[in-house]
């Protein structure tokens, strides 16, 4: 039917050559550059101290770290996708789990049950901060960085009010599993899993849903193409004002979700969650060459980047560097993979241009 | 006349593309040079070169010496060119807002004292490259404060400021109305009179002959009309030129449209927040409706205030004949499959960063998603299908929406309306910076569209495109219609009665 109701294309004349595609070269993909540098700093640590390759002390440790960062800086890609930041991502990652805490020790509620209270009270605050945004029009900045010393205030509140103290003194049954096992202590017969923490797969099903959302979903391209570009997006028909809400809402769950998993490898539902997130937020996806204009994302390269942090934050730990050098050394290294990674994104562009 | 600039046989060469193969151009002072040529046909790389963004990569670049005598230059970046005396004015404005007249015009070369900016001496040299274009304009206002056309102004007294002998000119009256243009090209004769040689980039051949005394033409990197004086061609042959084979005239679809139809979109003395009264307006399936006014008259007001963005506080609205209250564009396209081809395609209808497949489909995915997940192929087959209906031209459907031409990317705004399945058409200035020959196949297009029972409404400042294309032509002024005149194609005829509804107010009904 639609062949009838559009008319005949005008004949293209042979004169006008074809636009050339511009494809970035392989080397200039960011993600190929993290997984060496990751590669090349795991030869560096474990020739350095063979103690960075212990399964049970450093490994497994690792790997749970690497999950909860990974989950954070997914909260932060899903508003970077609009071209937006959620300063108040830690602060959000708070209150869900004070939540959490308080439905454990309050009405001893399963794991699952606590978990899904947390996520809601995380999507809830996420959309309020999206609402705000969408129908004041304030920069994003500006309202999450408001929201985030509210919160800052709220959630040491809530914690003097419900504990006395800052902490939950609850373990829901489960807690304890997350917190320590690894699939090596579930065996069938004489087959045991792998020394993988049981968080990882946890963090891993979050970033295929994020991945799906961006790549598949409706919404997620919507929340794209918000980002993209604001004003052809309501002009296309795009509900511009929900997708902002949308995008926050889902930042808010992911920071939730990345309070819980901190929470269950410290073992303790404490006000002081989400205070080490705003930067490693930023950092994963940044790293991991999403823009922090819009419009683009990249899960992969920010599991990669929050793999790359975890990786350098270990492996300096474990060589004894003091807090204090520790904290010069990441940001000197961070420094370096970030202008190494514009360099080439510069030299790529330019190949790419002079071919166009 | 002396020769200030001479570019003979230049060549540059992109992988894949000839973007520029042995062109030559030579001005003379006191010229008014016109540069035409399609799409591609090399104007913007020959311009690069000439301000060096681009170095060639065979002929020569001669300018006059202090001594009058022609020698090689090489101008490694734009700052050579404009020590050599060339100002250009970009199609894109290239000025800081926040920033004041004087500082912009300024701007390469700030007067300086012990370290600091010179502001007594900046707001004199800024006077005194205003005063080459008789502009009376106050140096210390913030360039955002300006119209449009005072922004343009204020980027030729820019492009002068660096004493330039040669002044290019790309495309600068695209977002200028016809008095702004008038204004802007007799600022341009006066500049020849004392000496400036000019370089002017149009689409617009009315103002090219209406200004330029010598032209050159670009085909495919060559050029096939070398500094000949305007005065020996005639509009048909020019554009036989630039197209390389004799012009094939527009052949529009043949359409009938009953007069009793059920109107596709009907507007009953309709006031809107925007500023809009007592506008009435019927569109009927098939049938090609032009709104023309000036720039400012509130014709895009209306098609957005149409589609949700602004308010309608009296009147009423119908599609197809019933009463519609449309709350948002998504309300528009998915109730009443109202689709809006926007005026800026760049800022407003496309996004750049994004692929072609997505620009194209976003209005669809609606439709496309199960579950809420949208299936690549179907998408992938969705372009396919209106690039190829439509002509339009990709390396893949992956490509960047910004990488394409202006034409190809005017029909990728186009398409994603016709993949949603509109039956009614709201297109304001589809052919604005398009070449000759783009802008023809557009206008079949539209008159297909219509053939084929759509309803459009044809907003447009292209008074020529008006009369070839629609059926009647509602006059708008001030936000208010001034009249409406059926359209007999007799442009001579259609032109006065329009204009003088322009200037009178007055309803003529023809």
């Amino acid at each position: 039917m639609k062949t009838e109701t559009a008319p005949e294309a005008p004949a293209a004349s042979p004169a006008e050559p074809r636009p050339p595609a511009r494809v970035l070269p392989v080397w200039a993909n960011p993600r190929l550059g993290l997984l060496i540098v990751i590669a090349a700093l795991v030869v560096l640590f474990s020739s350095l101290t063979p103690a960075f390759l212990d399964p049970r002390l450093t490994l497994a440790p690792l790997q749970a770290d690497i999950s909860v960062y990974v989950v954070v800086g997914l909260a932060q890609l899903a508003v970077l996708s609009l071209g937006h930041m959620n300063m108040a991502v830690g602060r959000m990652a708070a209150l869900s789990t004070f939540a959490m805490g308080l439905v454990y020790d309050r009405l001893g509620v399963p794991l699952l049950v606590g978990l899904l209270v947390g996520l809601a009270v995380g999507a809830g605050i996420g959309a309020l901060a999206g609402l705000l945004i969408a129908k004041t029009g304030v920069n994003s900045f500006v309202v999450t960085l408001a929201l985030d010393f509210g919160l800052l205030g709220l959630v040491t509140i809530l914690y003097t009010w419900a504990t006395g103290g800052v902490s939950f003194a609850v373990q829901p049954s489960g807690l304890s599993a997350l917190r320590f096992d690894t699939f090596a202590d579930y065996c069938t017969g004489e087959v045991c899993g792998p020394r993988i923490p049981l968080v990882v797969p946890i963090a891993v099903a979050a970033a295929l849903g994020v991945g799906l959302l961006f790549r598949h979903a409706r919404l997620g391209r919507e929340i794209l193409m918000t980002g993209s570009n604001t004003v052809a997006a309501e002009l296309s028909g795009i509900p511009t004002h929900r997708r902002i809400v949308a995008a926050h809402a889902v930042s808010g769950l992911l920071a939730a979700l990345a309070g819980f998993l901190l929470a269950a490898n410290n073992g303790a539902f404490s006000a002081n969650i989400g205070e080490s997130f705003l930067l490693p937020s930023f950092l994963a996806p940044v790293l991991g060459g999403t823009l922090l204009a819009g419009g683009a994302v990249s899960v992969l390269g920010t599991a990669l980047g929050a793999t790359l942090t975890q990786v350098i934050y270990k492996g300096l730990n474990l060589l004894q560097f003091s807090l204090e050098e520790l904290k010069l050394y990441i940001g000197l290294v961070l420094l370096a993979a970030l202008s190494l990674d514009r360099l080439r994104a510069v030299i790529a562009e330019r190949r790419a241009v002079s071919t166009s | 006349m002396s020769v200030v600039l001479s570019a003979e046989n230049l060549v540059k060469t992109f992988p894949g593309v000839r973007a520029l193969d042995e062109a030559t151009l030579t001005l003379t002072a006191g010229s008014v040079h016109a540069l035409l040529g399609e799409n591609g046909a090399g104007k913007s790389t020959l311009i690069k070169i000439l301000t060096g963004v681009y170095r060639p990569d065979g002929g020569l670049l001669r300018l006059p010496g202090p001594d009058g005598e022609l020698r090689t230059v090489q101008l490694g970046n734009p700052q050579d060119a404009q020590r050599a005396g060339i100002g250009v004015v970009h199609q894109e404005r290239n000025l800081i807002p926040a920033f004041t007249v004087a500082e912009n015009i300024c701007l390469q070369h700030l007067p300086r004292r012990a370290g600091l900016l010179d502001r007594a001496a900046l707001r004199v040299e800024a006077r005194r490259c205003l005063g080459l274009l008789d502009l009376d304009l106050d140096p210390d206002l913030p360039v955002s404060r300006l119209s449009v056309a005072q922004m343009q102004l204020v980027e030729i007294a820019k492009a002068l400021s660096a004493d330039s002998t040669v002044l290019l000119l790309d495309e600068p009256t695209a977002s200028l109305t016809n008095d702004e243009a008038d204004r802007l090209y007799g600022i341009v004769r006066r500049l020849s009179e004392r000496g400036h040689a000019t370089v002017l980039v149009s689409h617009k051949l009315e103002e090219v002959f209406a200004v330029a005394d010598t032209v050159t033409v670009l085909r495919d990197g060559r050029t096939v009309a070398e500094a000949e004086p305007l005065a020996d061609h005639t509009r048909e042959q020019i554009v036989d030129l630039m197209v390389g084979r004799a012009y094939q005239q527009v052949h529009l679809a043949d359409r009938t449209v009953d007069a009793d139809t059920e109107p596709a979109l009907a507007l009953d003395h309709v006031a809107t927040t925007a500023g809009h009264h007592d506008v009435s307006l019927v569109v009927r399936p098939g049938e090609i409706v032009g709104l023309y006014g000036l720039v400012g008259a509130g014709r895009s007001e209306l098609a957005k205030a149409l589609l949700g963005l602004d308010r309608i506080t009296a009147g009423e609205v119908r599609v197809h004949g019933r009463p519609a209250r449309i709350r948002d564009v998504g309300d528009a396209l998915h109730r009443h499959r109202i689709g809006y081809v926007t005026e800026n395609r760049k800022e407003e209808g496309l996004f750049l960063d994004q692929t072609v497949a997505r620009n194209t489909a976003v209005t669809v995915w609606r439709k496309l998603a199960r579950l809420g997940l949208v299936r690549d192929r179907a998408e992938r087959s969705l372009v396919d299908e209106y690039a190829d209906r439509l002509g339009i031209r990709l390396a893949s459907p992956d490509q960047h929406a910004g990488q394409l031409s202006g034409g190809n990317q005017q029909k990728v705004s186009l398409a994603k309306w016709l993949a949603a399945d509109c039956d009614v058409l709201i297109i304001d200035e589809p052919t604005v910076g398009i070449d000759v020959r783009t802008k023809a196949a557009f206008h079949e297009l539209i008159a297909g569209l219509a053939a084929r029972g759509m309803a459009i409404l044809l907003i447009s400042s292209d008074l020529p495109e008006m009369v070839t294309l629609a059926d009647r032509i509602a006059v708008m002024r001030e936000f208010a219609i001034v009249g409406e005149l059926d359209n007999d194609h007799d442009y001579d005829r259609m032109s006065q009665s329009v204009i003088r509804l322009i200037h009178d107010g007055q309803g003529v009904v023809a």
